[in-house]
Protein backbone atom coordinates (compact mmCIF):
# COMPACT_ATOMS: atom_id res chain seq x y z
CA UNK A 1 0.00 0.00 0.00
CA UNK A 2 1.71 3.45 -1.12
CA UNK A 3 1.73 6.16 1.53
CA UNK A 4 1.72 9.45 0.01
CA UNK A 5 0.98 12.75 1.59
CA UNK A 6 0.87 16.50 -0.09
CA UNK A 7 2.37 19.26 2.05
CA UNK A 8 1.54 22.54 -0.10
CA UNK A 9 1.44 26.32 0.84
CA UNK A 10 -1.35 28.40 0.21
CA UNK A 11 -2.95 28.26 -3.15
CA UNK A 12 -0.26 30.29 -5.36
CA UNK A 13 2.51 29.50 -7.63
CA UNK A 14 3.84 26.17 -7.60
CA UNK A 15 1.14 24.75 -4.57
CA UNK A 16 -1.59 26.07 -6.58
CA UNK A 17 -0.49 24.15 -9.62
CA UNK A 18 -0.39 20.92 -7.67
CA UNK A 19 -3.61 21.49 -6.03
CA UNK A 20 -5.26 22.46 -8.98
CA UNK A 21 -4.09 19.12 -10.96
CA UNK A 22 -4.84 16.73 -8.19
CA UNK A 23 -8.30 18.52 -8.46
CA UNK A 24 -8.36 17.57 -11.74
CA UNK A 25 -7.13 14.15 -11.39
CA UNK A 26 -9.43 13.58 -8.58
CA UNK A 27 -6.81 11.23 -6.78
CA UNK A 28 -7.58 10.51 -2.84
CA UNK A 29 -4.05 11.93 -2.10
CA UNK A 30 -4.28 13.66 1.35
CA UNK A 31 -3.30 17.17 2.00
CA UNK A 32 -1.71 19.05 4.88
CA UNK A 33 -1.01 22.67 4.46
CA UNK A 34 1.84 24.12 5.98
CA UNK A 35 3.04 27.44 6.77
CA UNK A 36 6.08 28.16 4.01
CA UNK A 37 7.36 31.64 5.43
CA UNK A 38 8.02 29.50 8.81
CA UNK A 39 10.32 27.01 6.99
CA UNK A 40 8.07 24.41 8.04
CA UNK A 41 8.79 22.96 4.52
CA UNK A 42 12.48 21.95 5.74
CA UNK A 43 11.15 20.24 9.00
CA UNK A 44 8.63 17.39 7.34
CA UNK A 45 8.56 13.98 9.14
CA UNK A 46 9.57 10.67 7.69
CA UNK A 47 11.33 11.60 4.64
CA UNK A 48 13.59 8.97 3.82
CA UNK A 49 14.75 10.21 0.28
CA UNK A 50 15.43 13.67 0.80
CA UNK A 51 17.17 15.30 -2.26
CA UNK A 52 14.67 16.68 -4.57
CA UNK A 53 13.54 18.57 -1.39
CA UNK A 54 16.93 19.17 -0.58
CA UNK A 55 18.13 20.35 -3.88
CA UNK A 56 15.00 21.07 -6.11
CA UNK A 57 15.25 24.16 -8.33
CA UNK A 58 11.18 25.29 -7.38
CA UNK A 59 12.25 27.23 -3.71
CA UNK A 60 9.37 27.02 -1.65
CA UNK A 61 6.99 24.55 -4.06
CA UNK A 62 4.84 21.68 -2.49
CA UNK A 63 6.78 18.55 -1.43
CA UNK A 64 4.49 15.34 -2.12
CA UNK A 65 5.78 12.64 0.09
CA UNK A 66 5.55 8.42 -1.45
CA UNK A 67 7.07 6.31 0.60
CA UNK A 68 8.92 8.41 2.09
CA UNK A 69 10.53 9.68 -0.87
CA UNK A 70 10.36 13.60 -1.33
CA UNK A 71 8.95 14.98 -4.72
CA UNK A 72 9.12 18.48 -6.10
CA UNK A 73 8.85 20.82 -8.91
CA UNK A 74 4.98 21.37 -9.77
CA UNK A 75 5.02 20.32 -13.35
CA UNK A 76 6.55 17.12 -12.86
CA UNK A 77 4.49 16.50 -9.95
CA UNK A 78 1.19 17.56 -12.31
CA UNK A 79 2.39 14.94 -14.92
CA UNK A 80 3.01 12.51 -12.16
CA UNK A 81 -0.67 12.96 -11.26
CA UNK A 82 -2.08 13.11 -14.23
CA UNK A 83 -0.17 9.27 -15.24
CA UNK A 84 -0.95 8.19 -11.80
CA UNK A 85 -5.28 8.82 -12.40
CA UNK A 86 -4.70 7.09 -15.80
CA UNK A 87 -4.41 10.32 -18.35
CA UNK A 88 -6.77 12.54 -16.88
CA UNK A 89 -6.51 14.88 -19.94
CA UNK A 90 -3.66 17.53 -18.40
CA UNK A 91 -1.17 16.40 -20.59
CA UNK A 92 -1.51 15.68 -24.60
CA UNK A 93 -1.02 12.31 -25.93
CA UNK A 94 0.37 13.55 -29.29
CA UNK A 95 4.44 13.52 -28.98
CA UNK A 96 4.87 17.07 -30.86
CA UNK A 97 1.95 18.50 -29.16
CA UNK A 98 3.39 16.92 -25.64
CA UNK A 99 7.03 18.51 -26.63
CA UNK A 100 5.03 22.17 -27.36
CA UNK A 101 3.45 21.98 -23.99
CA UNK A 102 6.35 20.59 -22.13
CA UNK A 103 8.31 23.47 -23.91
CA UNK A 104 5.54 26.54 -22.75
CA UNK A 105 6.14 25.16 -19.28
CA UNK A 106 9.92 25.39 -19.58
CA UNK A 107 9.48 28.91 -20.32
CA UNK A 108 6.82 30.03 -17.69
CA UNK A 109 9.16 27.82 -15.05
CA UNK A 110 12.86 29.29 -16.12
CA UNK A 111 11.42 32.79 -16.99
CA UNK A 112 8.17 33.43 -15.45
CA UNK A 113 8.29 31.63 -11.95
CA UNK A 114 11.37 33.56 -10.59
CA UNK A 115 10.51 36.81 -12.21
CA UNK A 116 6.91 36.48 -10.29
CA UNK A 117 8.12 34.86 -6.97
CA UNK A 118 10.71 37.54 -6.59
CA UNK A 119 8.01 40.81 -7.25
CA UNK A 120 5.28 38.60 -5.25
CA UNK A 121 7.76 38.56 -2.53
CA UNK A 122 9.04 42.16 -2.31
CA UNK A 123 5.14 43.43 -2.82
CA UNK A 124 3.92 40.69 -0.02
CA UNK A 125 6.11 38.33 2.12
CA UNK A 126 9.53 40.71 2.42
CA UNK A 127 8.25 42.40 5.31
CA UNK A 128 7.05 39.21 7.04
CA UNK A 129 10.45 37.68 6.83
CA UNK A 130 11.98 40.69 7.97
CA UNK A 131 10.33 40.14 11.17
CA UNK A 132 10.64 36.68 11.65
CA UNK A 133 12.64 37.19 15.46
CA UNK A 134 16.64 36.58 14.96
CA UNK A 135 16.61 33.17 17.01
CA UNK A 136 13.82 31.47 14.62
CA UNK A 137 15.27 33.33 11.85
CA UNK A 138 18.59 31.41 12.58
CA UNK A 139 17.27 28.38 13.52
CA UNK A 140 14.98 28.49 10.03
CA UNK A 141 18.29 29.31 7.66
CA UNK A 142 19.74 26.44 9.59
CA UNK A 143 17.11 24.33 8.18
CA UNK A 144 17.68 24.78 4.51
CA UNK A 145 20.02 22.29 3.09
CA UNK A 146 20.19 24.68 -0.26
CA UNK A 147 22.94 27.07 -0.08
CA UNK A 148 21.13 29.16 -2.64
CA UNK A 149 17.63 29.12 -1.48
CA UNK A 150 19.15 29.72 1.88
CA UNK A 151 20.62 32.39 0.51
CA UNK A 152 17.56 33.78 -1.40
CA UNK A 153 15.95 34.05 2.05
CA UNK A 154 18.48 36.02 3.44
CA UNK A 155 18.15 38.30 0.62
CA UNK A 156 14.64 39.01 1.03
CA UNK A 157 15.38 39.29 5.10
CA UNK A 158 17.93 41.66 4.30
CA UNK A 159 16.01 44.01 2.13
CA UNK A 160 19.20 43.32 -0.31
CA UNK A 161 17.35 43.06 -3.60
CA UNK A 162 19.48 43.96 -7.05
CA UNK A 163 17.47 46.65 -8.43
CA UNK A 164 18.58 45.40 -12.08
CA UNK A 165 16.54 41.64 -11.03
CA UNK A 166 13.90 43.52 -10.07
CA UNK A 167 13.65 45.52 -14.01
CA UNK A 168 14.44 42.07 -15.85
CA UNK A 169 11.91 40.81 -13.60
CA UNK A 170 8.97 43.20 -14.57
CA UNK A 171 10.28 42.49 -17.87
CA UNK A 172 10.05 39.16 -17.93
CA UNK A 173 6.05 39.19 -16.54
CA UNK A 174 5.64 41.94 -19.42
CA UNK A 175 6.86 39.12 -22.00
CA UNK A 176 5.14 36.36 -20.11
CA UNK A 177 1.35 37.84 -20.57
CA UNK A 178 2.55 39.03 -24.23
CA UNK A 179 3.54 35.22 -25.10
CA UNK A 180 -0.32 34.53 -23.60
CA UNK A 181 -1.68 37.23 -25.70
CA UNK A 182 -0.15 36.03 -28.90
CA UNK A 183 -0.92 32.24 -28.15
CA UNK A 184 -4.77 33.47 -27.65
CA UNK A 185 -4.95 35.70 -30.50
CA UNK A 186 -6.49 32.98 -32.92
CA UNK A 187 -9.76 32.66 -30.27
CA UNK A 188 -8.41 29.23 -28.53
CA UNK A 189 -9.79 28.94 -25.26
CA UNK A 190 -6.66 27.91 -23.23
CA UNK A 191 -2.98 28.13 -24.66
CA UNK A 192 -2.10 24.47 -26.13
CA UNK A 193 -5.91 23.88 -27.48
CA UNK A 194 -7.03 21.80 -25.07
CA UNK A 195 -6.86 22.45 -21.66
CA UNK A 196 -3.67 21.32 -19.60
CA UNK A 197 -0.64 21.75 -17.68
CA UNK A 198 0.64 24.59 -19.22
CA UNK A 199 -2.88 26.39 -18.35
CA UNK A 200 -3.01 25.18 -14.73
CA UNK A 201 1.21 26.60 -14.52
CA UNK A 202 0.76 29.50 -15.96
CA UNK A 203 -2.30 31.08 -14.48
CA UNK A 204 -0.46 30.00 -10.88
CA UNK A 205 2.35 32.16 -11.44
CA UNK A 206 0.64 35.23 -13.48
CA UNK A 207 -2.48 35.40 -11.53
CA UNK A 208 -1.23 36.36 -8.50
CA UNK A 209 0.96 39.47 -11.42
CA UNK A 210 -2.44 41.36 -11.91
CA UNK A 211 -1.72 42.85 -8.42
CA UNK A 212 1.71 43.37 -8.68
CA UNK A 213 2.29 44.26 -12.09
CA UNK A 214 -0.79 45.57 -13.60
CA UNK A 215 0.86 47.55 -16.60
CA UNK A 216 1.74 44.24 -17.93
CA UNK A 217 -2.07 43.26 -18.12
CA UNK A 218 -3.47 46.98 -19.42
CA UNK A 219 -3.35 45.65 -23.07
CA UNK A 220 -3.87 42.10 -22.57
CA UNK A 221 -7.59 41.62 -23.08
CA UNK A 222 -7.31 38.39 -24.12
CA UNK A 223 -4.99 36.93 -21.25
CA UNK A 224 -7.13 38.55 -18.99
CA UNK A 225 -10.22 36.59 -20.22
CA UNK A 226 -8.11 33.62 -20.06
CA UNK A 227 -7.25 33.90 -16.46
CA UNK A 228 -10.40 34.17 -15.39
CA UNK A 229 -11.75 30.93 -17.30
CA UNK A 230 -8.68 29.24 -15.41
CA UNK A 231 -9.34 30.53 -12.27
CA UNK A 232 -13.35 29.69 -13.18
CA UNK A 233 -12.33 25.78 -13.64
CA UNK A 234 -13.51 23.32 -11.20
CA UNK A 235 -10.13 21.83 -10.69
CA UNK A 236 -8.73 26.01 -9.70
CA UNK A 237 -12.42 26.30 -7.56
CA UNK A 238 -11.13 23.55 -5.65
CA UNK A 239 -8.07 24.10 -5.00
CA UNK A 240 -8.62 27.90 -3.94
CA UNK A 241 -11.31 26.61 -1.51
CA UNK A 242 -7.87 25.00 0.44
CA UNK A 243 -6.94 28.52 1.25
CA UNK A 244 -6.52 29.78 5.12
CA UNK A 245 -6.32 33.63 3.57
CA UNK A 246 -9.22 35.75 1.82
CA UNK A 247 -6.52 36.73 -1.24
CA UNK A 248 -3.97 33.80 -1.67
CA UNK A 249 -2.51 35.40 -5.00
CA UNK A 250 -0.79 37.87 -2.03
CA UNK A 251 0.77 34.89 -0.76
CA UNK A 252 4.56 34.46 -1.07
CA UNK A 253 7.52 32.52 -0.10
CA UNK A 254 10.86 32.99 -1.93
CA UNK A 255 10.86 30.99 -5.51
CA UNK A 256 13.44 29.33 -8.04
CA UNK A 257 16.45 30.72 -8.71
CA UNK A 258 17.14 33.85 -11.20
CA UNK A 259 18.97 32.41 -14.53
CA UNK A 260 22.84 32.56 -13.32
CA UNK A 261 24.45 31.84 -16.89
CA UNK A 262 23.38 31.34 -20.37
CA UNK B 1 8.34 8.66 -45.51
CA UNK B 2 9.17 10.52 -42.38
CA UNK B 3 12.72 12.06 -41.99
CA UNK B 4 14.82 13.09 -39.38
CA UNK B 5 17.40 15.87 -39.59
CA UNK B 6 19.68 16.62 -36.67
CA UNK B 7 21.99 19.98 -36.57
CA UNK B 8 24.29 19.33 -33.26
CA UNK B 9 27.95 20.02 -32.50
CA UNK B 10 29.85 17.82 -30.77
CA UNK B 11 28.40 14.33 -29.56
CA UNK B 12 29.11 16.61 -26.19
CA UNK B 13 26.52 18.35 -23.90
CA UNK B 14 23.26 19.61 -25.12
CA UNK B 15 24.19 18.23 -28.60
CA UNK B 16 24.75 14.92 -27.66
CA UNK B 17 21.71 14.51 -25.56
CA UNK B 18 19.49 13.95 -28.86
CA UNK B 19 21.75 12.36 -31.05
CA UNK B 20 22.61 9.27 -28.30
CA UNK B 21 18.68 9.27 -27.91
CA UNK B 22 18.07 8.97 -31.65
CA UNK B 23 21.13 6.40 -31.41
CA UNK B 24 19.57 4.27 -28.79
CA UNK B 25 15.88 4.09 -30.60
CA UNK B 26 17.63 2.80 -33.81
CA UNK B 27 15.86 6.41 -35.46
CA UNK B 28 17.82 7.12 -38.73
CA UNK B 29 18.90 10.40 -39.09
CA UNK B 30 21.05 13.11 -41.20
CA UNK B 31 23.52 14.40 -39.62
CA UNK B 32 24.08 18.38 -40.30
CA UNK B 33 27.36 19.37 -37.80
CA UNK B 34 27.04 22.71 -36.67
CA UNK B 35 30.71 24.12 -35.93
CA UNK B 36 29.78 26.16 -32.61
CA UNK B 37 33.05 27.39 -32.28
CA UNK B 38 32.64 29.13 -36.20
CA UNK B 39 29.28 30.39 -34.53
CA UNK B 40 27.49 28.46 -37.46
CA UNK B 41 24.80 28.06 -34.98
CA UNK B 42 23.90 32.23 -35.47
CA UNK B 43 24.66 32.05 -39.35
CA UNK B 44 21.39 33.14 -41.52
CA UNK B 45 21.43 29.24 -42.66
CA UNK B 46 20.63 27.77 -39.33
CA UNK B 47 18.56 30.71 -38.14
CA UNK B 48 15.99 30.05 -40.36
CA UNK B 49 15.75 26.53 -38.83
CA UNK B 50 16.08 27.92 -35.08
CA UNK B 51 15.33 31.29 -35.17
CA UNK B 52 16.75 31.67 -31.26
CA UNK B 53 20.73 29.72 -32.86
CA UNK B 54 20.53 27.27 -29.58
CA UNK B 55 21.78 24.11 -30.51
CA UNK B 56 20.71 21.08 -31.08
CA UNK B 57 17.44 21.58 -33.28
CA UNK B 58 15.98 18.63 -35.14
CA UNK B 59 13.56 18.52 -38.11
CA UNK B 60 10.96 15.68 -38.02
CA UNK B 61 9.61 15.78 -42.05
CA UNK B 62 6.39 13.39 -42.85
CA UNK B 63 2.81 13.40 -43.84
CA UNK B 64 2.31 16.28 -41.04
CA UNK B 65 5.06 18.70 -42.68
CA UNK B 66 7.87 19.84 -41.29
CA UNK B 67 8.26 20.25 -37.23
CA UNK B 68 11.04 21.70 -35.81
CA UNK B 69 11.82 20.84 -32.30
CA UNK B 70 14.29 22.56 -30.32
CA UNK B 71 15.57 22.05 -26.32
CA UNK B 72 17.98 18.85 -25.98
CA UNK B 73 15.78 17.50 -23.24
CA UNK B 74 12.88 18.00 -24.62
CA UNK B 75 13.62 16.39 -28.07
CA UNK B 76 14.88 13.59 -26.21
CA UNK B 77 11.58 13.26 -24.86
CA UNK B 78 9.96 13.63 -28.59
CA UNK B 79 12.06 10.84 -29.93
CA UNK B 80 11.21 8.35 -27.16
CA UNK B 81 7.79 8.61 -27.62
CA UNK B 82 7.38 9.25 -31.47
CA UNK B 83 9.40 6.16 -32.59
CA UNK B 84 9.48 2.87 -32.05
CA UNK B 85 12.63 1.22 -30.61
CA UNK B 86 13.65 0.45 -26.39
CA UNK B 87 11.46 2.49 -23.64
CA UNK B 88 13.84 5.38 -22.67
CA UNK B 89 11.58 6.27 -19.73
CA UNK B 90 10.81 4.14 -16.37
CA UNK B 91 7.51 2.19 -16.52
CA UNK B 92 6.09 3.83 -13.67
CA UNK B 93 4.91 7.38 -13.34
CA UNK B 94 7.44 7.62 -9.94
CA UNK B 95 10.33 6.34 -11.72
CA UNK B 96 9.47 8.73 -14.46
CA UNK B 97 9.25 11.42 -11.90
CA UNK B 98 12.37 10.49 -11.17
CA UNK B 99 14.13 10.78 -14.51
CA UNK B 100 12.45 14.44 -14.78
CA UNK B 101 13.66 15.37 -11.56
CA UNK B 102 17.28 14.80 -12.44
CA UNK B 103 17.16 15.85 -15.81
CA UNK B 104 15.91 19.50 -14.63
CA UNK B 105 18.40 19.35 -12.01
CA UNK B 106 21.15 18.88 -14.69
CA UNK B 107 19.73 21.25 -16.78
CA UNK B 108 19.06 24.17 -14.94
CA UNK B 109 21.87 23.76 -11.99
CA UNK B 110 24.72 21.54 -12.35
CA UNK B 111 24.95 21.53 -15.92
CA UNK B 112 25.20 25.46 -15.93
CA UNK B 113 28.08 25.21 -13.27
CA UNK B 114 29.34 22.41 -16.06
CA UNK B 115 29.15 24.62 -18.38
CA UNK B 116 30.35 28.05 -16.96
CA UNK B 117 33.90 26.31 -16.12
CA UNK B 118 33.86 24.62 -19.49
CA UNK B 119 33.59 27.57 -21.48
CA UNK B 120 36.54 29.26 -19.38
CA UNK B 121 38.75 26.97 -19.67
CA UNK B 122 37.80 25.81 -23.32
CA UNK B 123 35.31 27.51 -25.51
CA UNK B 124 36.63 31.31 -24.24
CA UNK B 125 40.38 30.33 -25.11
CA UNK B 126 39.58 28.83 -28.43
CA UNK B 127 37.55 31.41 -29.93
CA UNK B 128 39.45 34.30 -28.22
CA UNK B 129 42.34 33.78 -30.77
CA UNK B 130 40.38 35.14 -33.51
CA UNK B 131 40.05 38.25 -34.84
CA UNK B 132 38.79 40.97 -32.27
CA UNK B 133 36.12 42.43 -34.99
CA UNK B 134 34.76 39.61 -36.20
CA UNK B 135 34.23 38.24 -32.93
CA UNK B 136 32.53 41.63 -32.10
CA UNK B 137 30.11 40.89 -35.44
CA UNK B 138 29.82 37.54 -34.73
CA UNK B 139 28.64 38.09 -30.78
CA UNK B 140 26.32 40.66 -32.31
CA UNK B 141 24.34 38.61 -34.44
CA UNK B 142 23.27 35.89 -31.72
CA UNK B 143 19.29 36.09 -31.24
CA UNK B 144 18.75 35.60 -26.99
CA UNK B 145 20.54 37.96 -25.10
CA UNK B 146 21.43 35.47 -22.36
CA UNK B 147 23.53 33.73 -24.84
CA UNK B 148 24.97 37.12 -26.03
CA UNK B 149 25.71 37.91 -22.37
CA UNK B 150 27.08 34.25 -22.30
CA UNK B 151 29.57 35.18 -25.27
CA UNK B 152 30.81 37.80 -24.39
CA UNK B 153 31.58 36.34 -20.68
CA UNK B 154 33.48 33.48 -22.21
CA UNK B 155 35.30 35.11 -24.70
CA UNK B 156 36.47 38.01 -22.65
CA UNK B 157 37.35 35.60 -19.90
CA UNK B 158 35.10 37.60 -17.95
CA UNK B 159 33.71 35.42 -15.33
CA UNK B 160 33.94 36.58 -11.74
CA UNK B 161 36.15 34.48 -8.86
CA UNK B 162 32.88 34.28 -7.08
CA UNK B 163 30.89 33.00 -10.12
CA UNK B 164 33.32 30.55 -10.52
CA UNK B 165 33.70 29.81 -6.94
CA UNK B 166 29.93 28.77 -6.83
CA UNK B 167 30.10 26.92 -9.71
CA UNK B 168 32.72 24.77 -8.69
CA UNK B 169 30.75 24.78 -5.28
CA UNK B 170 27.68 23.37 -7.36
CA UNK B 171 29.97 20.59 -9.31
CA UNK B 172 31.15 19.05 -5.79
CA UNK B 173 28.05 18.86 -4.17
CA UNK B 174 26.58 17.55 -7.63
CA UNK B 175 29.28 14.90 -8.48
CA UNK B 176 28.98 13.53 -4.13
CA UNK B 177 24.54 13.52 -4.56
CA UNK B 178 25.02 11.33 -8.38
CA UNK B 179 27.60 9.66 -6.56
CA UNK B 180 24.88 8.94 -3.87
CA UNK B 181 22.01 8.08 -5.96
CA UNK B 182 23.97 5.90 -8.35
CA UNK B 183 24.71 3.77 -4.76
CA UNK B 184 20.68 3.43 -4.70
CA UNK B 185 19.62 2.66 -8.35
CA UNK B 186 21.68 1.13 -11.60
CA UNK B 187 21.07 4.16 -13.08
CA UNK B 188 20.13 7.63 -12.57
CA UNK B 189 16.71 7.68 -10.88
CA UNK B 190 15.85 4.19 -12.12
CA UNK B 191 17.63 0.82 -12.41
CA UNK B 192 17.29 0.45 -16.37
CA UNK B 193 18.64 2.76 -18.45
CA UNK B 194 16.75 6.13 -19.46
CA UNK B 195 16.49 9.35 -20.95
CA UNK B 196 18.49 10.88 -17.52
CA UNK B 197 21.61 8.91 -18.31
CA UNK B 198 21.83 9.84 -21.81
CA UNK B 199 21.12 13.52 -19.88
CA UNK B 200 23.50 13.48 -17.47
CA UNK B 201 26.55 11.30 -19.35
CA UNK B 202 26.46 14.16 -21.51
CA UNK B 203 27.81 16.58 -19.06
CA UNK B 204 29.83 13.90 -17.02
CA UNK B 205 31.68 11.26 -19.39
CA UNK B 206 34.73 13.25 -18.81
CA UNK B 207 34.86 13.69 -15.09
CA UNK B 208 37.90 11.27 -14.43
CA UNK B 209 39.91 13.95 -16.25
CA UNK B 210 38.46 17.25 -15.79
CA UNK B 211 37.71 16.57 -11.95
CA UNK B 212 40.05 13.82 -11.14
CA UNK B 213 39.94 15.32 -7.30
CA UNK B 214 36.21 14.91 -7.19
CA UNK B 215 35.96 11.80 -9.48
CA UNK B 216 37.72 8.68 -9.15
CA UNK B 217 37.92 4.93 -8.53
CA UNK B 218 38.60 5.40 -5.45
CA UNK B 219 36.55 8.79 -4.24
CA UNK B 220 33.32 8.35 -6.17
CA UNK B 221 33.04 4.00 -7.36
CA UNK B 222 29.54 4.33 -8.21
CA UNK B 223 29.94 6.89 -10.65
CA UNK B 224 32.85 5.20 -12.12
CA UNK B 225 30.61 2.01 -12.64
CA UNK B 226 28.17 3.62 -13.97
CA UNK B 227 30.31 5.48 -16.63
CA UNK B 228 31.93 2.18 -17.62
CA UNK B 229 28.53 0.71 -18.12
CA UNK B 230 27.07 3.59 -19.95
CA UNK B 231 30.57 3.51 -21.96
CA UNK B 232 30.43 0.72 -23.53
CA UNK B 233 26.57 0.85 -24.84
CA UNK B 234 26.96 0.61 -28.52
CA UNK B 235 24.87 3.44 -28.96
CA UNK B 236 27.05 5.47 -26.88
CA UNK B 237 30.36 4.00 -29.29
CA UNK B 238 28.67 4.72 -32.49
CA UNK B 239 27.92 8.92 -31.38
CA UNK B 240 31.23 9.54 -30.53
CA UNK B 241 32.32 8.28 -33.67
CA UNK B 242 30.52 11.15 -35.21
CA UNK B 243 32.55 13.33 -33.32
CA UNK B 244 35.31 15.99 -35.32
CA UNK B 245 37.24 17.35 -32.55
CA UNK B 246 39.86 16.07 -29.99
CA UNK B 247 36.74 15.28 -27.55
CA UNK B 248 36.27 11.82 -29.07
CA UNK B 249 40.05 11.26 -28.57
CA UNK B 250 38.97 11.52 -25.09
CA UNK B 251 36.71 8.16 -25.06
CA UNK B 252 39.97 6.16 -25.04
CA UNK B 253 41.39 8.49 -22.47
CA UNK B 254 38.45 8.41 -20.33
CA UNK B 255 38.11 4.10 -20.41
CA UNK B 256 42.00 3.91 -19.37
CA UNK B 257 41.12 5.77 -16.26
CA UNK B 258 37.85 3.63 -15.82
CA UNK B 259 38.74 0.23 -16.19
Amino acid sequence: MVQAVLYHGEPNGASLTVLAALAECGLAIPCKPIDLLTGARHVLPGIAEPIALDLGIEGEGPVLVVDGEAMTESVFLAQYLDEMAGGCGLQPSDPYARWDMLMWCRQITERLSPAAALLGNLAHSQGVIAAIPAGAFAALMASIVSDDLRTRWQTLHDGAIDAGQVADSQAKVDQAVQRCEDKLADGREWLMGGFSIADLVTCSWLGGMEQVRPEAFASAPLTRAWLARVAARPCFLAARAMASTSEPSRTWAPGPEINRWG
Amino acid sequence: MAQVTLYHWEPNANSGKPMLALMEKGVPFTSHYIDMLQFDQHKSEYLAINPQGTIPAMTHSGPWGDRVLTESTAIMEYVDSAFPGPQLMPADARGRWRVRWWMKFMDQWLGPSFSMIGWSVFVGPRVRERDPGELAAAIERIPLPERRIAWRKAISGDFSESEMAESRRRVALGIAKLEEELGKRNYVGSDAYSLADINVFNSTYSLPLSQPDLASKEKTPNIMRWLKRVYEREAVRRTWAMGKTDISARYNLVMEGIV
